[in-house]
């Protein structure tokens, strides 16, 4: 494994525009988090007979700060899709397995990625947390209800897992990027309102949707909460379930298809 | 040892068969030319040799074993295009290379100098002209000093001293004992490099073997004098006569075997007949190639 990460990094060191997305998506969750703590310890400032903890003070900030981030895995999709489609567009996934790759090989070397930059989306959260709760906060230190977090790295494997499939599928960068946007923003959202709306809280079982479920907005959540909600230990079940068919569909479609 | 050896590949892409029960063995030390027009599956073929392509039918070994990817590790491949990652250097692109074949990187100066690129060496792939693509290829195909070299249309985009020097690398490399296994389309350069090849037609193999048993070339004698008909009618009295092959301005006639212009010229005479053109000559290759695929 250590020589596949070797040759990775040889691939993508020198890759400039892979390290501005990356380097914005980093960015971009402690900037949109602070807008997000800045306008509501104002709204708390406001209010303070009705919510008597901030949503960015511990220990509400691990399932804030988890919400807010999980309407921003593209972030870290869009890099992981081009990685992939990159590899198709150069046609140097040919050559990987022509200069002595399995196809295996070929795919956990991308599935590495798919972990690394989940795991930099789920640090630069735990820290822009610390850091918010720090700054914002009137409570001390806590980790309690950190498990938010944990939530959140499976939604980002999830949607990357998601992202890396449409890859492999349609090979094409621009077009993976539309249709993947197209699923996360629109399609998805479409069926959970309409499998809601006709057949109860079974809509909240689609895949990204499990972790929205495990992620509700902290006190609002509460008030929007109904009475058919699945127990969470569900949720967390088929989450877990959509990353396993994820990678395993990008295996069985890399392994079995002409390069 | 054989090289590699196959056993009945077939493979289809829709409606087209492109390629149909192919079985041949390739030689330890042989340049192998595959030989056959475009489209007539070389690089289908050489596709599922490097495990790129699946086919559908059919098995091969590897250096007498079935093929693992630690065995193409030792082959050195270049098939159909360059394929190099645009924003890297040549030599990034071929660190990449020599870390999935598990080497360290020592040989990259090596190649680059023989592939003429070392003055380019630090310049981004997309910057390069195709020639300089195809070099890279090459380039890359050579490192770590591989015992067996496959190369698909290695002369691609190269110019003309480009092409003549990739023949004479492969003759080089020949010499040294290497096995190269050459797809391409141009019949002189598989006649010029090759000590065996096959040939593939719309899928199918028409014939393999050692060159010289596959692309027999009949010699022929051009011969004229001032009445071209009288000479038809003695010259098929030859006792070594065969048949003609064309009556347009000279005499092409084949014979049973090999005469000495000197000796056809006095027989020649003998009969009354004063020759005014004795030239001996070999059929072209695209005429014998065209034989082959005709039949």
């Amino acid at each position: 494994m250590l020589h596949l990460i070797r040759t990775e990094w040889l691939k993508i060191k020198p890759y400039r525009a892979f390290w501005v997305m990356v380097g914005l998506a980093v960015a971009i969750i402690p900037a949109g988090n602070y807008i997000a703590a800045e306008i509501t310890s104002q709204i708390v400032n406001k209010t303070k007979e009705l919510i008597a903890v901030a949503p960015y003070d511990f220990p509400l900030i691990w399932q804030s700060i988890a919400n807010v981030n999980s309407y921003m895995t593209a972030l870290f999709a869009i890099p992981m899709i081009i990685l992939v489609t990159n590899e198709f567009t150069y046609k140097t996934h040919r050559q990987n397995i022509i200069d002595g790759w399995e196809r295996r090989e070929f795919v956990l070397a991308k599935l590495f990625w798919w972990l690394a930059l989940s795991l930099l989306a789920f640090l630069t959260t735990v820290i822009t947390a610390l850091v918010l709760g720090l700054a914002y906060g009137t409570h001390s230190l806590s980790f309690e209800n950190f498990e938010y977090l944990f939530y959140y790295l499976l939604q980002v494997l999830l949607s990357l897992g998601i992202a890396t499939l449409i890859a492999v599928l349609v090979r094409r960068s621009g077009l993976a990027i539309v249709l993947y946007l197209c699923y996360i923003m629109i399609v998805e959202q479409v069926l959970v309102l309409v499998l809601k709306r006709n057949f109860g809280e079974i809509g909240g079982l689609l895949p990204l949707q499990t972790g929205d479920e495990l992620i509700p907005f902290p006190v609002i959540g509460k008030l929007l909460n109904n009475a058919d909600h699945y127990d969470d230990g569900v949720y967390l079940l088929m989450l877990c379930l959509y990353i396993g068919l994820m990678i395993f569909l990008v295996f069985r479609r890399m392994l079995k298809t002409d390069y | 040892m054989s090289i590699l050896s196959l056993q009945n590949i077939s493979k289809r892409y829709g409606a087209i068969q492109a390629l149909s029960g192919v079985s041949f063995e390739v030689p330890q030390g042989a340049v192998f030319g595959i030989l056959g027009p475009n489209g007539s599956g070389k690089t289908t073929l050489l596709g599922i040799v490097t495990d790129v392509l699946k086919a559908d039918t059919g098995t091969f070994t590897l250096l007498d074993a079935p093929a693992t990817a630690r065995q193409r590790q030792r082959i050195g491949t270049l098939l159909e295009t360059p394929n190099f990652y645009h924003y890297l250097s040549a030599y990034q692109n071929l660190q990449v290379a020599a870390s999935i074949k598990q080497q360290s990187g020592q040989d990259i100066p090596r190649v680059l100098d023989i592939a003429g690129l070392t003055a380019r060496q630090h310049s981004r792939f997309k910057t390069y002209s195709l020639g300089m693509k195809q070099r890279l290829a090459i380039a890359s195909a050579m490192l770590g000093d591989p015992e067996v070299l496959i190369l698909d249309e290695p002369t691609n985009g190269l110019d003309p001293v480009g092409i003549a020097e990739v023949r004479q690398l492969i003759q080089q490399l020949a010499q040294t004992g290497k096995t190269i296994i050459l797809a391409s389309h141009l019949l002189d350069e598989v006649e010029k490099v090759c000590t065996h090849v096959a040939i593939l037609q719309k899928g199918k193999l028409l014939l393999s073997g050692p060159v010289n048993q596959v692309l027999v070339r009949e010699d022929f004698v051009e011969l004229s004098c001032s009445d071209n008909t009288k000479l038809m009618a003695v010259i098929s009295q030859h006792p070594a006569f065969d048949h003609i092959i064309s009556s347009q301005e000279h005499l092409q006639v084949v014979f049973k075997q090999p005469v000495d212009p000197a000796t056809l010229n006095a027989w020649c005479a003998d009969q009354g007949l004063w020759l005014n053109h004795l030239y001996t000559r070999k059929q072209s290759l695209e005429k014998a190639f065209l034989q082959i695929t005709n039949n």
